[in-house]
């Protein structure tokens, strides 16, 4: 049996036993407990502000026209601010509902630690219990390794398919002018971006429990990581990269120069919102960057298992 | 005969610790070789370098001619027993027994399963999950996949421990029906099972290896017998006279002679039968003959 076997037969045997034990079906719940409850939250403000524009409307002499195209300058500004400055990006992404928008956010921001409760404990609860002894006889470690990250994906793929179905499902309910060409390529476009944002994410998680024999430090160290990479690109955020090309009265203006800024590209979470780019280059530039830190990550788990005792 | 397993200046330091130092020792294939010693002797550790669980500091091992490290070259040629695995506790033995058939390349993996199950009586089991097995059965699933397939080199460690007498007995007769098939590796606190299966041994203390050769040698059934006395006096001088022994002595209390001999000069048989004819010519009486030592004896003569 080649390496390709191997990772198939782990894949396999892992996918078939986490889909018959809870913890999938209670992440699953959890996740879409979460999702819902984002739902139901924007949506009802959504709702009351719709409401309210309508009101005004109906009650004033404003003209439609100029009401609707501020409206759309208020929606971009949000967007904007929730997404990025980046004109291009924001005129692309008013092209889904706002409610959608934000939930997929969100639900882009609490994922990487649902990645890491999910797969904690795939090798550090194989070595603790030293179950792994009863592998590593019969396959690579490496094969061990990416058998196990390739079984955390799947489980994710599937459950971030089933939750941004209805995210798009509710969306598409709650905005009559959201069409059903649209809310397909928007299950599209969400779909791809949320599962190239994770990849980095699990192979940290696979990293991480490769480190140590004690699921629990395991997840902790995960969950610090995660922290660290936030947090060197919301550091990076607050100073622009010295020399820089700034539009005079923008918010980059407003920044200081500072080296700090060069950190954005020490971290995985920068190119997060490049994934939903409508440019061909910013999208697969940020895809090459997530699937590098993947690869790297996956290459310090390799590494680690393969010269550990067990 | 040539080696199955190799250990040449082995050495496993946790830190300060020598878990095992310097040991160089030899299995001929289709022995069963037994790993002897007290408990932090350096069995484990020596046992789990030769599985390839944990890196030697120091020295090479060379399990059927490769490094047990090395990745993937182990595969489908060595069944292992470890002691203190836990078998992942959600998987259904059945289920689980497949899996490792699959990951080991057995062609017909379920099939072996089922068979490997049935050899320690637990087809019963198929569909409990492992976690719900008690010590013994575990032990006994641990047992079975080990034995999957056939491999030319089954490692055990201390695989009736925890078990009831009769299903330790039933474990002894698996690995005597190894014996020839497989090079068989047992490390057990149990020195009269040990000395019962095994064809060699090594006794370990401190991480030293205190002495390796075949059962019969370590414990001197080539060398020395004892007679048990029930009355009379042994006549010492001229039993030393008889061909081939070297020494007779009396112990406790004049109840034991033990004799010592040179298997060069007179076999095992030949050196029993003058010795036991000259005491019965005697009037001397006898309750037993044994050959060498209590294995049980040895170990604690050296360690």
């Amino acid at each position: 049996m080649d390496d390709i076997g191997e990772i198939r037969e782990i894949w396999r045997g892992e996918v078939g036993r986490a889909l018959k034990s809870g913890r999938v079906v209670a992440l699953l719940v959890l996740f879409m407990l979460f999702t819902g409850l984002a739902l139901a939250g924007i949506g009802a403000v959504n709702y009351m502000v719709s409401k309210q524009e309508e009101q005004t409307l109906s009650n004033s002499q404003i003209d439609k026209a100029q009401l609707a195209k501020a409206d759309e300058a208020t929606r971009k500004r949000f967007v904007g601010l929730v997404f990025s400055n980046d004109e291009e990006l924001t005129d692309a992404l008013s092209a889904m509902p706002l409610l959608l928008l934000v939930v997929f956010k969100l639900a882009t921001v609490f994922l990487p630690l649902f990645v890491a409760l999910m797969g904690f404990d795939q090798i550090s609860g194989e070595i603790g219990p030293r179950s792994i002894r009863f592998l590593v006889l019969r396959v690579k470690r490496s094969s061990i390794v990416m058998g196990k990250f390739v079984s955390q994906a799947t489980l994710l793929a599937g459950l971030m398919a089933i939750s941004t179905v209805v995210m798009v499902l509710v969306a598409k309910l709650l905005n009559s002018d959201f069409g059903w060409g649209s809310a397909f390529v928007a299950l599209g476009k969400l779909l791809v971006a949320g599962l190239v944002s994770v990849i980095a994410y699990e192979a940290l998680t696979t990293l991480c429990s490769a480190l140590t024999r004690q699921s629990g430090v395991s997840l902790l160290l995960n969950v610090g990581l995660m922290f660290v990479i936030w947090f060197v690109s919301l550091i990076s955020t607050f100073y622009r990269i010295p020399g820089a090309d700034v539009e005079f009265g923008s918010l980059e203006s407003l920044k200081s120069e500072s080296y700090a800024a060069y950190l954005k590209y020490a971290s995985v979470w920068t190119y997060n919102q490049d994934l939903l780019h409508p440019s061909a280059t910013r999208f697969l530039s940020a895809t090459m960057v997530h699937l590098g830190y993947g690869l790297v990550f996956l290459g310090l788990a390799h590494l680690v298992l393969r010269r550990r005792d067990i | 005969m040539t080696a199955a397993i190799e250990l040449k200046g082995l050495s496993k330091h946790f830190g300060a610790k020598r878990a095992v130092n310097d040991v160089t020792l030899e299995v001929k294939e289709g022995d069963c070789y037994g790993l002897i010693g007290p408990n932090g002797a350096g069995k484990t550790t020596t046992f789990s370098m030769m599985c390839g669980y944990l890196f030697p500091t120091a020295g090479t091992v060379r399990v059927l001619g490769h490094d047990p490290a090395e990745p993937g070259v182990l595969k489908g040629k060595v069944g292992v027993l470890p002691q203190d695995a836990i078998l992942p506790p959600t998987w259904p033995v059945g289920a689980l027994l497949t899996y490792y058939g699959r990951l080991s390349n057995l062609s017909e993996p379920e099939k072996e399963a089922r068979t490997a199950l049935d050899r320690v009586a637990l087809p019963e089991t198929w569909a409990v999950p492992a976690g719900s097995l008690s010590h013994g059965m575990a032990k006994r699933v641990s047992m079975a996949q080990a034995l999957m397939g056939a491999p030319p080199v089954v490692f055990l460690d201390e695989p009736t421990a925890g078990l009831d007498p009769k299903i330790a007995a039933a474990v002894r007769q698996i690995i005597r029906e190894l014996k020839g098939k497989s090079t068989v590796v047992v490390s057990s606190h149990n020195l009269q099972e040990l000395e019962e299966l095994c064809d060699a041994t090594a006794i370990l203390d401190k991480g030293v290896l205190v002495t390796a050769g075949t059962v019969s040698d370590i414990t001197g059934q080539t060398a020395e017998f004892r007679v048990q006395i029930a009355k009379g006096s042994p006549p010492l001088e001229e039993i030393r006279l008889l061909t081939g022994i070297k020494t007779a002595q009396l112990e406790a209390k004049g109840q034991v002679l033990v004799v010592h001999f040179d298997s060069s000069k007179a076999a095992p048989e030949e050196a029993i039968t003058a010795t036991v004819g000259l005491l019965a010519q005697r009037g001397v009486l006898i309750l037993a003959v044994s050959r060498g030592k209590r294995l049980e004896e040895r170990v604690l003569q050296l360690t």
